[in-house]
């Protein structure tokens, strides 16, 4: 299950030691965490992502993986999520069973639809706003797009890219069930600060 | 020692050569079709510069290829991407998950391991491993980033060790082959020998006439 909107998720960047910044960002009240590292070997994946489970345990927020559906099931995570150039959704749901989550990323309503089809469990929709964490050719969809996958799609929607403390709080109105982020909070002086920040803007806008 | 050996486990391991263009695996597809029918081959995947949808589309077309010839397909680090696509198994890295947690969820899909030392070839066979691939053993470019060559001798201590059946890899030529064998490799292992598909089918003869032996 992901967590009840709205809530915050935070995406690891390439950081050498990412668990410190997924226990400040737990304490910080985030509610799901998901490992994403491009450049770490397997076995480091593994260890990050056993201790990434335990600590989302302790804080009962939900751990998932990015793309290794392998690493996902060898450390019990809940769930993975998927990119357009990763693992088939379908494929991915048949390793994981019905209970595991996955999430599927979209950046068109077309893409978010067929997430749905393929048994995702949520779109990660973006990017959203202009955003600095990826190289990103494409224009920002803006948050319009999320109303619009909303008013189509029936499964939640995670908003994702450029979304910082500012527009928080117009992505959730216009119908996003959590926000992800990643350079908000790791770039952040106060990392803990920072997602405290914003679970509190999200919390505000129940 | 003994050797508990999965049955028709192969004793020549041919290693793609890691520059597939576009994931179509043309190379590899090439490669299969000069296999014989009398020398039963593992072919393993190891493309590192493709995203999982290629790989898995890549491993799908090279599936498809070998289903009438006499060879297992593996799939390098990904045992996702091996399971998604029904290939024979999967070759884990010295620094891919555990493979004993690989294990827990890959069933009986045949489970190799490469090892760079004695300590994690000890550690990998107990871990539950079908077969080990060490090297490397002579020298050869594409292996250089593993540092120097370990030697026949660092090899026979390693099969003389563990108890899983153990790939010599690195440098291998039909020349080195019988010495590998004679310190105790169950098989040998190469990338840059195998990728001239000129020169594949004599190769081909010759090892099948080695391993024989």
């Amino acid at each position: 299950m992901i967590p009840s909107a709205p809530f915050l998720c935070y995406v690891t960047d390439e950081s050498p030691s990412p668990v410190d910044s997924v226990r400040k960002v737990l304490e910080g009240g985030a509610s799901m965490i998901q490992l994403r590292h491009k450049s770490a070997s397997g076995e480091q994946l593994y260890l990050w992502a056993k201790e990434m489970q335990d600590l989302c345990r302790m804080h009962n927020a939900v751990f998932i993986v990015n793309d290794r559906v392998d690493i996902a099931l060898a450390a019990d995570a809940d769930g993975v999520h998927l990119g357009q150039e990763d693992l088939p959704a379908r494929e991915a749901r048949k390793l994981l069973g019905p209970k595991k989550i996955m999430g599927i990323s979209a950046s068109t309503l077309e893409e978010a639809l067929r997430a749905e089809m393929d048994g995702a469990d949520y779109v990660g929709l973006g990017h959203i706003f202009e955003t600095s964490s990826k190289e990103k050719h494409s224009r920002p969809l803006g948050p319009e797009a999320i109303a619009a996958v909303r008013a189509a799609a029936g499964i939640p929607i995670v908003a994702i890219g450029g979304i910082n403390r500012l527009n928080a709080a117009r992505t959730i109105a216009s119908g996003a069930s959590g926000i992800a982020v990643i350079a908000a909070i790791s770039r952040a002086p106060e990392p803990e600060r920072a997602a405290r920040e914003l679970v509190s803007i999200l919390q505000h806008q129940q | 020692m003994s050797i508990n050996t999965p049955a028709m486990l192969p004793r020549l391991c041919i290693v793609s050569s890691g520059t597939d263009p576009d994931g179509s695996g043309m190379q590899i597809r090439r490669q299969l079709r000069l296999l014989r029918p009398s020398l039963p081959c593992l072919l393993q995947i190891r493309e590192k510069h493709l995203d999982a949808a290629a790989l898995f589309r890549l491993s799908l077309a090279v599936k498809e290829e070998a289903a009438s010839r006499n060879a297992l397909i593996l799939l390098n680090e990904r045992a996702d991407i091996a399971m998604a696509a029904a290939l024979d198994g999967v070759h884990l890295r010295e620094s891919s998950c555990p493979a004993g947690k690989v294990r827990s969820f890959i069933g009986r899909m045949l489970t190799g391991k490469s090892v760079h030392s004695l300590e994690s070839a000890v550690k990998a066979a107990e871990s539950g491993v079908d077969y080990l691939m060490f090297g490397p053993v002579f020298d050869t470019p594409s292996k250089r980033q593993y540092g120097a060559p370990q030697g026949s001798d660092a090899l026979g201590a390693i099969c003389r060790t563990v108890s899983v059946p153990v790939f010599a890899i690195g440098g291998i030529t039909p020349e080195n082959a019988p010495l590998c064998l004679a310190e105790g490799a169950y098989g040998v292992a190469a990338i840059s020998l195998f990728t001239d598909t000129v020169t594949l089918p004599e190769l081909l003869e010759t090892f099948e006439k080695l391993l024989a032996s």
